[in-house]
């Protein structure tokens, strides 16, 4: 099959995974482009995960695990779940979405979350939001609990509007006021959750998402324009019925999926990098009635999705887990996936902890003097590991091309294998002149292993590499 | 008119634990196994983050703390464990022989271990990984006979496998399979007064027995919630009276049968608090303050992740959740009348 279908697939397996060994990008190449997309979006095709066999040897993940624990159960799924996309979905809608364990009574209530994020968060963004909103694991984060008639608590009210919908503003006016987020908080009290179980002596419980009627404010309000006697519900359906909401998730998605865009504060004064392809998600979003599914269909299916390959800084998640993919490791539970798993938090991604609720900063934010010695530390040491299933096959694929190689055979063979990368000429030339410097490359050589995996090392360490 | 009874009554007992990572309590509990004169080895699975408490607790069955041996690893990377002698990885069984010392399987470290029960270290059968006779992978359940042969459940052969008390590999049967005989990824194992063995068939749902050579006798099960169903079966044990208890592990209860396999009844939990929560609590005074004002404090009576079953001589039965970190007990009773008080 043509080379540009193995990297059109593992362009779109990079965006809507977390990559994937070559074996699998040829079989999906195979498939097709426009099959794969519809396979990644039907998740429910695919066999979920097996839970039972993880949380045999995973005791922790059955029940009790705290941050680390619920990090490595959630590193394990990304890396086995044969529905990428309901995990990608999941890590995009935690980015925005966003709960932290440092305020959470129980860790497996985010867990919980993300369940819900993964069935949910691929259908309607309407039902997303209603969920999100008895969501215990949110109600608690943002003092939803604390909010009382005649006594509101904010903050639920104006991160709905600010980080998880209308954002604060577009083509450089204002979505809502203080008035609406006041508002907005007044329609949500009595929308709690019940007292929790203590820790001791036997462990946490989860906690259930209550509405408490007499601690309702049943007094009219005027939200967006509109005036009633809202209750919660009724500020949702006002909020995914706003262009402005269209254009949060739009932007997102194209953040996320497509090609770095500004951070979200600045939304409001920045437009869109590409506002047709935008405009289309948005146009999507209303057709179909505010279903993400949908959306991905157009974005995935786009000309302007093909065409923004390598558009992006990898993330810390994904680096880590398309690097363990890569590298065929963690494919059964066993110890001292931990360690991987906090290779994530040392690139400056503490899953299920985020910096503040308005998230990570993306794209080039990324990346800083540390989080890159990290990176390149991390993934060089996994594709140096011979031991490893993933990089003996590639070594094996790389010296099927002949007994002899030559430094630009190696160079391109070590670069399909990762993904289809592409290098600058200046960075290819130093590969070259590294490879040649060795003498003849000989696929029968005892050295030829280490001769493969210093050059994927070498790869590894590129700044082409960084990105996605 | 006569009422005609069942002789199988089982009723709840107590709660035994807390969770606690150090001194009196457990941490992801996986096993019970009685020793004499009031005993138990309660063998903590812990977790990876915090090795020491992967552990054996050792204290009475009328929760008096007595000590606590073996240790978990520290590890310096995700590809390097120190593998030094008494460490416990994965650890999934005890098995006490004549002598009442204890074998503890490790499902990791493809690693049987010995400790006196006093905790001190006797040694380990020399790591056999592979699918060889004699070989392990991922050893789960264990259980002597009465001739001090060690039956070991070989989890990922899906076989089990019989040796002398020195690690010398004697017998094995069962394949991979769903049939009478074969095994998908078994737990759990017992051995009855008859020396018949009973096997947890994790992935198939069921319990099969066998004779002492590994001839299959009979099963009973399948997949499902209701009455006589499993999801996923960890443990079996076998009283005196030949009445068979299972820890129905994802459908969090005790299920018990008759000798015959029969559906006689089912426990879905009944925990109350413990001697060492009830310490715990009264050291913690604002914590009975906030069970007073939890929601849903009932749930704190159900199994939660029971993860195997022992029973004694005395007709008590103790099921450890790994997710509660605590054992509750059960007793077999007799229903007919055993005398006034004297």
């Amino acid at each position: 099959m043509p080379d540009q279908d193995i990297s059109l697939i593992a362009h779109l397996m990079r965006r809507a995974g977390f990559s994937a060994p070559l074996e699998e990008l040829q079989a999906r190449a195979a498939k097709g482009y426009d099959a794969t997309v519809d396979e990644l979006l039907d998740p429910e095709s695919q066999p979920p995960m097996e839970r039972d066999i993880m949380m045999r040897y995973k005791a922790d993940w059955l029940a009790q695990a705290g941050l680390e624990g619920q990090q490595e159960e959630w590193t394990f799924r990304m890396i086995n779940s044969k529905r990428p996309l309901q995990e990608k979905i999941a890590l995009f809608w935690h980015c925005v979405l966003v709960t932290g364990h440092a305020k959470c009574e129980y860790p497996k209530q985010q867990s919980m979350e993300l369940d819900m994020f993964r069935t949910v968060g691929m259908g309607s963004f309407h039902e997303l939001l209603k969920g999100l909103s008895k969501d215990p694991a949110m109600v608690f984060y943002l003092d939803n609990c604390m909010s009382h008639a005649g006594a509101i608590n904010e903050n639920w009210g104006r991160e709905l509007l600010e980080l998880f919908s209308l954002g604060v503003g577009m083509d450089g006016e204002f979505n809502y006021s203080e008035d609406d987020v006041k508002a907005a908080a007044r329609a949500f009290t009595g929308w709690t959750v019940t007292n929790s179980i203590p820790r001791y002596p036997y462990g946490k419980y989860e906690a259930k998402f209550m509405y408490d009627p007499r601690d309702h404010d049943n007094d009219d309000k005027t939200f967006l324009g509109e005036t009633g006697n809202f209750n919660g519900e009724d500020i949702v359906d006002i909020i995914v019925r706003q262009p402005a909401t269209a254009r949060f998730v739009a932007r997102h998605l194209y953040n996320f999926f497509v090609a770095d865009e500004p951070q979200v504060p600045a939304w409001k004064d920045s437009p869109p990098i590409d506002a047709s392809a935008i405009k289309e998600l948005e146009d999507e979003y209303f057709r179909s009635n505010y279903n993400i599914t949908a959306m991905l269909r157009v974005l995935f299916k786009s000309d302007w999705f093909k065409a923004a390959t390598f558009a992006k800084i990898k993330s810390p998640a994904e680096t880590v887990v398309g690097t363990l993919k890569l590298v065929g490791d963690f494919k059964f539970p066993r110890p001292g996936l931990d360690m991987m798993t906090m290779n994530i938090r040392f690139m400056g991604q503490d899953l299920l902890n985020p910096p503040t609720v308005e998230g990570w900063h993306t794209g080039r934010e990324w990346i800083d003097s540390g989080t890159l010695v990290e990176r390149i530390n991390f993934t060089a040491d996994q594709v140096g590991n011979l031991n490893h299933s993933g990089v003996k096959n590639i070594i094996n694929r790389v010296g099927s091309i002949g007994p002899v190689l030559t430094a630009d055979q190696l160079i391109d063979a070590c670069l399909e294998n990762l993904g289809s990368y592409q290098l600058h000429q200046e960075t290819r030339n130093q590969l070259v002149e590294m490879a040649s410097g060795e003498g003849e490359i000989r696929s029968d050589a005892e050295g030829f292993p280490l001769q493969v995996a210093t050059m994927l090392q070498s790869i590894v360490a590129t700044t082409e590499y960084l990105f996605a | 008119m006569t009422t005609e009874i069942s002789h199988i009554s089982v009723q709840y007992s107590k709660t035994i634990g807390r969770g606690e990572q150090f001194g009196p309590g457990f941490n992801y509990p996986v096993f019970v196994a009685r020793g004499k004169e009031g005993i138990m080895y309660v063998l903590c699975r812990g977790t990876e983050f915090r090795p020491e408490g992967v552990r054996v607790t050792v204290c009475t069955t009328d929760e008096e703390y007595v000590a606590t041996f073996a240790r978990g690893i520290d590890y310096q990377g995700p590809h390097e464990h120190n593998m030094e002698d008494g460490s416990l990885v994965w650890p999934t069984c005890i098995a006490l022989d004549s002598q009442e010392n204890l074998f503890i399987s490790d499902e990791w470290l493809n690693r049987i271990s010995s400790f006196s029960k006093d905790g001190d270290y006797l040694g380990k059968w020399e790591e056999r990984s592979g699918t060889g006779d004699g070989e392990l992978d991922r050893p789960s359940g264990m259980a002597f006979d009465a001739d001090d042969n060690l039956y070991i459940v070989d989890c990922g052969n899906h076989r089990v496998q019989k040796f002398n008390k020195d690690g010398k590999f004697l017998m094995k049967f069962g394949t991979e399979g769903s049939g009478d005989g074969e095994f998908n990824m078994p737990w759990g194992i017992t051995i009855d007064g008859n020396g018949d063995i009973f096997i947890a068939d994790w992935r198939n749902d069921r319990i099969q027995k066998f004779s002492p050579d590994g001839t299959f006798l009979m099963k009973f099960g399948s997949s499902g919630s209701g009455e006589g169903q499993f999801d996923r079966p960890t443990g079996v044990a076998v009283d005196k009276d030949g009445v068979i208890y299972v820890s129905d592990w994802l459908n969090n209860r005790l299920q018990i049968f008759d000798a015959g396999g029969n559906f006689v009844g089912l426990k879905t939990g009944e925990a109350g608090i413990s001697k060492w929560a009830k310490d715990k609590l009264d050291a913690n005074a604002e914590m009975w303050d906030e069970r007073e004002r939890a929601q849903g404090l009932e749930r704190e009576k159900d199994f939660w992740g029971p993860t195997g079953v022992t029973v004694d001589d005395d007709g008590r039965i103790f099921v450890p959740e790994s997710a509660r970190n605590r054992i509750q007990v059960y007793r077999s009773q007799s229903p007919t009348f055993a005398g006034p008080r004297l």
